[in-house]
């Protein structure tokens, strides 16, 4: 089998801006992920001679990217207080003394496996989470988007676990919220 | 009966974080049942549940490494420019 070679003068045509995509989902700041791609092509550069060939070249810059993704997160968290206790971190939604939905949930009419066929949903989704205060989304992103298991998260940003669960419903609600206001237009609706 | 009713029981206040904590970890079994209980009376808990469904599957496709937004947004020039340079003197 041919091993996969590097050939770093290409990587910033090849997969520049696709790893600028890639970061700036998780980091939001233009800057930031212009910083992060760097910093990953710059790590890539010193460990050439790690590079086996056994993954493409492609998958390996990668790699080391999603490495530094989490780095700066946890360069992040240290400034970080992941309370829920403002009044813009409640829950966005409301029950009435007996513990009734306020607003009813309505039925989206999706089948929630074969949604992110929906290319045009899925662009809503990252609209509603570049909106989402910034602690709720670095947790969601930890957790739904780059995989982490709970336990990891808790861990690694010193995130007691209840708290963890409180965070992630209010980001699932405030997402929910987000897209039936700007996506299914049930916003107002009962 | 009574008694039996309310161990049982949740509103859909209750059962909202608890929909969603189940897609975090594995819940004590009671609760589970209670959950699933409530689910199976409440249809609009039901929708509640396929909507945070459908919200992480569509994070998931977002994470992919062909990333399937922001197709139009691209590294800056200057900022190609700086890398390409700190390639070549790094190499």
């Amino acid at each position: 089998m041919n091993k996969q070679s590097i050939d770093a003068s290409q990587w910033v045509d090849r997969y520049g801006d696709l790893m600028y995509r890639f970061t700036l989902v998780r980091v939001k700041d233009p800057g930031i992920a212009e910083e992060i791609v760097q910093v990953t092509f710059f790590a890539a550069l010193q460990s050439v001679h790690s590079f086996a060939g056994r993954s493409s070249e492609k998958s390996w810059l990668f790699g080391i990217l999603k490495h530094k993704i989490l780095d700066h997160f946890r360069e992040v968290k240290k400034n970080r207080i992941y309370d829920t206790s403002l009044p813009e971190d409640q829950d966005p939604f409301e029950y009435d003394p007996s513990g009734h939905w306020r607003k009813m949930p309505q039925n989206w009419n999706l089948d929630p496996e074969k949604a992110s066929e929906n290319q045009a949903l899925t662009e809503a989704l990252a609209r509603c989470l570049d909106d989402l205060p910034e602690k709720f989304r670095e947790v969601f992103v930890l957790k739904e988007i780059e995989g982490l298991d709970s336990e990891q998260i808790c861990n690694d940003f010193n995130i007691k676990p209840t708290n963890l669960w409180v965070i992630l419903h209010r980001a699932r609600n405030k997402l929910k919220k987000c897209l039936e206001t700007h996506w299914f237009d049930l916003e107002g609706q009962d | 009966m009574d008694f039996m009713m309310k161990l049982f029981s949740l509103t859909c206040k209750d059962t909202s974080p608890l929909i969603s904590e189940m897609m975090d970890h594995r819940v004590p079994l009671l609760k589970r049942w209670k959950i699933k209980i409530h689910l199976s009376l409440c249809q609009v808990c039901m929708y509640y549940k396929e909507q945070l469904q459908t919200i992480r599957s569509l994070a998931k496709k977002l994470g992919q490494e062909d990333v399937p937004v922001k197709k139009e947004t691209t590294l800056p020039q200057e900022a190609k420019e700086k890398l390409k340079l700190m390639i070549e003197t790094n190499k």
